[in-house]
């Protein structure tokens, strides 16, 4: 309520206020601006493509732990793969939180599979765009929504730098965001594997502590450099993700964004954010000298006037 | 897609199980060793078990590349022989007392916390056979759809929203916008 | 009306008493001091009155399926179009033509330019109704508008660049609200309120320049949550608050220009002749304003191109739309706003705002929908949507003519002050 408090004395008192607010609002941009560097402790998942071999049992999984609607067509219906929507391939809405995709990379006998769902970003965009707090990065790693603060205002759909979080478009009275949350609530609290790294039986969705899987991926590529591109996609894209992958074909050929900033998305609009405070300590200082000096003609007159009529 | 649909049908490929627990305590053990035919049934949640023929690809192939250092000839790869070289025979080679059924369980990551550990990044039981089957099946062109090695019980189609419990084409034709 | 106002000395009201000396009750000042058989005749007898009655004839169950049936079911929203035209035109769009109150506020009262004065209360009215209609879109927008306080009061997330809208918006727009009051006030001759308000306009009037560059700003400042999504010509990530910012200073006061024309040409039975005699002077003055906006706004645009090294965008597909963008939108309003200002061209420069309007509105779509996603995919609004669209505006002109209609906005009371 500090707030309203500030707003009141802004209305009146301009300058006095504007200080207050200055105050409050310098605190909550320099803690935007800190950069956050993400639980160390969290758990993350390596997605390694080159053994992922298509079989969507990740996707039925998903869709019987977090309890979405019946798919349009079976799980082992892989006719999926060729469907083709505004010229992209499948991806997450509100009845499946994660898709497999399959892509046919030339030089390659065998095609290539990519599992799309949140990445849990150390510092997620989804979260630092959100104005009323939905979003929580908890200590495990998973970034999960508050359904019962958000507005539907969808500004973290236009954040997420991977088109994750979606809206439940089909609903005037009980809409929300719906996407993969790590399955925290029903596992990975208490320390379990996601459905979906449990059900795959290539163990090509390899789950540990966020730093034990890149170490992991390092080896894997040091150990194969032949099989493997020489990066982890998510190790510091966009600030880094709980979710990385490896790839045997270079990543945009394979359907990841390969010009997502390395820093994480806030940094971007922390050229607006540390402008805040200086317009509110500058600006009532500049303006109220503008218009003593605009209106001094006046002011002399009527310094003139009352001279006189004092005389008089 | 036929070839394709081959590749992804193999995923699920072998059923998983501690099935490889045979009386493997002998040094200096052969093929001959090893019973001709284990039944994997560690996913019969989901699938029928697997009846693994272990004579016949005893025959196609050498011990070492399914068991590694453990039996059959020495450890090819350079980065194995740094420790085992000389490591000989294990004592034992079933693939379920290396590769852990419960991968992600707590207490095994933390484990893989220590130091001196090289093996950090092993797959589980489940990883390993299919990493490995399907592997070899797909270079040589042998089955390797999921079905080819283990039939879908009725809780698997339940899951898989398959066979009796497919959806209904006609709830979905209108496709949203 | 204008037959009205010819037949009848005591029509348009503009004292609390008839020239015959008995008071205008407060619903014969509602009906113009029509009978209200004279108010439907007169109201019926628009042409632009049977538009409306069309324009709502299909908006209003259109809005209906969309509270009822939800956003899925009128407008392309999708997952990767999250933002439509709503918000594209109804938030982006409108609040930079609604820049006006606060740059009339400061020439008038902070830099003492009693000459803008004529038009100060319709450039304020002006902004008070473009903030509130945006907030109104946002209202069909957002998939829970029932909670649009919750940022306010119930869960607050004060690093995000909406949250610093969401509060400059509010209290901006009770600032304006604070600053229209007077004219009402002096309507229903309540002179207390207008005096208590009087002290306070200094404070007011600051904290609508420090609220308004934040917000204006901010709105810009979104779209750099999305630098991989919207094509860089136009996000700037350092400059993109001053681009929106600069960009609503001419946006409003073509603003002011656009709707001063219109007042004059089809109501100017409710125009004084203090109003009406300056008019012309006050848009050369506020025509001159644009051009230096415009101008400044060009240099940004191109230092920002310059920075981040985009040249050769310019050479592709989109580069061509950008600078149809800037020759349409920028370029040709400020040379005719120069040459009309030069030439004493009133008719030039109402023109050249008309322009400015339309092109800062392009803008605005095009960041906020056509040119987002460029990667991927173009979205095309739904007609429905559209509509809707239509149909707000359609209430925000209404509104617009009621208010001009009745309060002391482009006259001055004559009565007590
Ligand atoms: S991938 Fe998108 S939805 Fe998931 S945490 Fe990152 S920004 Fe949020
Ligand atoms: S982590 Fe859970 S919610 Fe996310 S894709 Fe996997 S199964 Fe679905």
């Amino acid at each position: 309520m500090k707030k309203t408090v500030s707003r009141r004395a802004f209305l009146k008192g301009g300058l006095a206020g504007t200080v207050a607010a200055t105050t409050l609002l310098n605190s909550k941009s320099s803690e935007a601006a800190g950069s956050f560097e993400g639980y160390p402790e969290g758990m993350g998942v390596l997605v390694d493509l080159t053994r992922c071999v298509g079989c969507r049992s990740c996707e039925a999984a998903c869709n019987l732990e977090q309890g979405l609607p019946e798919p349009a067509k079976p799980f082992d219906d892989y006719s999926v793969f060729d469907e083709i929507k505004h010229g992209e391939k499948r991806r997450t809405d509100e009845t499946r939180y994660t898709v497999v995709n399959s892509y046919d990379v030339p030089g390659m006998e065998h095609p290539l599979f990519r599992k799309v769902q949140c990445n849990h970003c150390q510092e997620p965009a989804c979260l630092t765009s959100c104005f009323v707090n939905a979003y929580t990065k908890t200590p495990e790693g998973a970034v999960i929504y508050n359904s019962k603060v958000c507005v539907g205002c969808r500004t973290c759909m236009v954040a997420c730098p991977f088109y994750i979080p979606t809206f439940k478009y089909s609903s005037a009275f009980d809409p929300k965001i719906m996407k993969c949350i790590f399955c925290y609530d029903t596992r990975l609290k208490d320390g379990l594997p996601p459905a979906c790294v449990e059900a795959c039986p290539q163990e090509a969705l390899t789950f540990g502590k966020r730093s034990d899987m890149i170490e992991a991926g390092r080896q894997r590529i040091k150990m194969n450099p032949d099989k493997y591109v020489d990066h982890i996609y998510g190790e510091h894209e966009v600030g880094g993700t709980a979710w990385m992958y490896l790839s045997s074909a270079p990543f945009d050929k394979v359907g990841f964004d390969t010009h997502v900033p390395k820093e994480p998305i806030l940094n971007s609009v922390k050229d607006f954010l540390s402008i805040v405070p200086m317009v509110l300590t500058i600006w009532p200082g500049l303006f109220v000298g503008f218009h003593l000096l605009a209106t001094r003609k006046d002011a002399a007159k009527k310094i003139e006037e009352e001279k006189k009529e004092v005389k008089s | 897609m036929r070839t394709r649909n081959k590749l992804l049908h193999c995923a699920l490929a072998l059923a998983i199980g501690t099935a490889l627990s045979g009386p493997f305590t002998a040094n200096a053990m052969d093929a001959s060793d090893a019973p001709d035919l284990i039944t994997i049934d560690s996913l019969t949640n989901l699938y029928g078990p697997v009846e693994f023929d272990h004579a016949m690809h005893a025959d196609l192939a050498d011990c070492a590349l399914c068991h590694h250092h453990t039996t059959g000839i020495p450890a090819q790869d350079p980065n194995c022989l740094r420790c085992h070289a000389t490591s000989g025979e294990a004592d034992t080679v079933a693939c379920a007392d290396c590769h852990t059924a419960d991968r992600f369980n707590k207490d095994y990551l933390e484990s893989l916390d220590d130091p001196m550990l090289y093996h950090v990044d092993k797959p589980g039981l489940k990883g390993a056979y299919h990493i490995n089957c399907i592997g070899c099946h797909v270079e040589v062109g042998a089955p390797s759809g999921c079905q080819d090695c283990h039939v879908m019980n009725d809780s698997g189609q339940q899951m898989f929203k398959t066979g009796d419990y497919a959806p209904d084409p006609q709830d979905h034709n209108n496709g949203g916008h | 009306m204008k037959i009205f106002s010819k037949q009848r000395p005591e029509i348009p009201i503009a004292d609390h008493v008839r020239p015959d000396g008995t008071a205008w009750s407060l619903k014969e000042k509602l009906f113009l001091g029509l009978t209200p058989g004279e108010y439907m005749q007169q109201f019926f007898r628009n042409p632009v009155n049977w538009l409306m009655i069309a324009v709502f004839a299909v908006g209003v169950p259109l809005l209906l399926q969309r509270y009822i049936y939800g956003l899925g079911a009128v407008t392309h929203g999708s997952n990767d179009y999250p933002w439509g035209l709503f918000l594209g035109f109804g938030l982006f769009g409108m609040v930079p033509l609604s820049a006006s109150g606060f740059m009339l506020g400061t020439t008038v009262e902070l830099f003492g330019r009693k000459d803008f004065k004529p038009i100060e209360r319709l450039a304020l009215l002006n902004g008070l109704l473009g903030y509130f209609f945006a907030v109104l879109f946002l209202e069909v927008d957002l998939g829970m508008p029932w909670r649009l306080p919750y940022p306010m009061f119930v869960s607050l997330g004060p690093a995000a660049v909406l949250f610093l809208v969401a509060w400059h918006v509010a209290t901006y727009l009770s600032v304006q609200v604070a600053e229209v009051l007077p004219a009402f006030f002096e309507w229903i001759g309540w002179l207390k309120g207008k005096r208590a308000i009087r002290k306070y306009v200094l404070a007011l009037t600051v904290a609508g320049i420090i609220l308004s560059t934040l917000h204006q700003g901010a709105l810009g400042a979104l779209f750099t949550y999305a630098p991989s999504k919207l094509h860089p010509l136009w996000l700037s990530v350092n400059f993109q608050w001053i681009h929106f910012f600069c960009s609503s200073i001419f946006a409003g006061l073509s603003m002011v220009i656009v709707a001063s024309t219109l007042i004059n040409r089809f109501a100017s039975w409710r125009c004084d002749d203090n109003f009406k005699n300056n008019l012309d002077y006050i848009t050369i003055g506020l025509g001159k304003g644009c051009s230096y906006a415009l101008i400044t706004y060009l240099v940004i645009k191109i230092v920002a191109v310059a920075h981040d090294q985009e040249w050769a965008y310019l050479l592709t597909g989109w580069g061509s739309y950008f600078i149809l963008e800037m020759v349409l939108a920028v370029i040709i309003p400020m040379f005719l706003f120069a040459i009309g200002c030069r030439n004493k061209q009133v008719g030039m420069i109402r023109f050249a705002a008309l322009l400015a309007v339309l092109g800062i509105v392009w803008n605005r779509l095009n960041t906020a929908l056509f040119c987002f996603n460029w990667q991927i995919y173009q979205e095309v609004p739904h007609w429905k949507e559209v509509w809707i669209t239509f149909t707000i505006f359609a209430l925000y002109f209404l509104t617009y003519r009621f208010i001009v209609y009745r309060l002391p906005i482009v006259y001055t009371w004559k009565g007590e002050k």
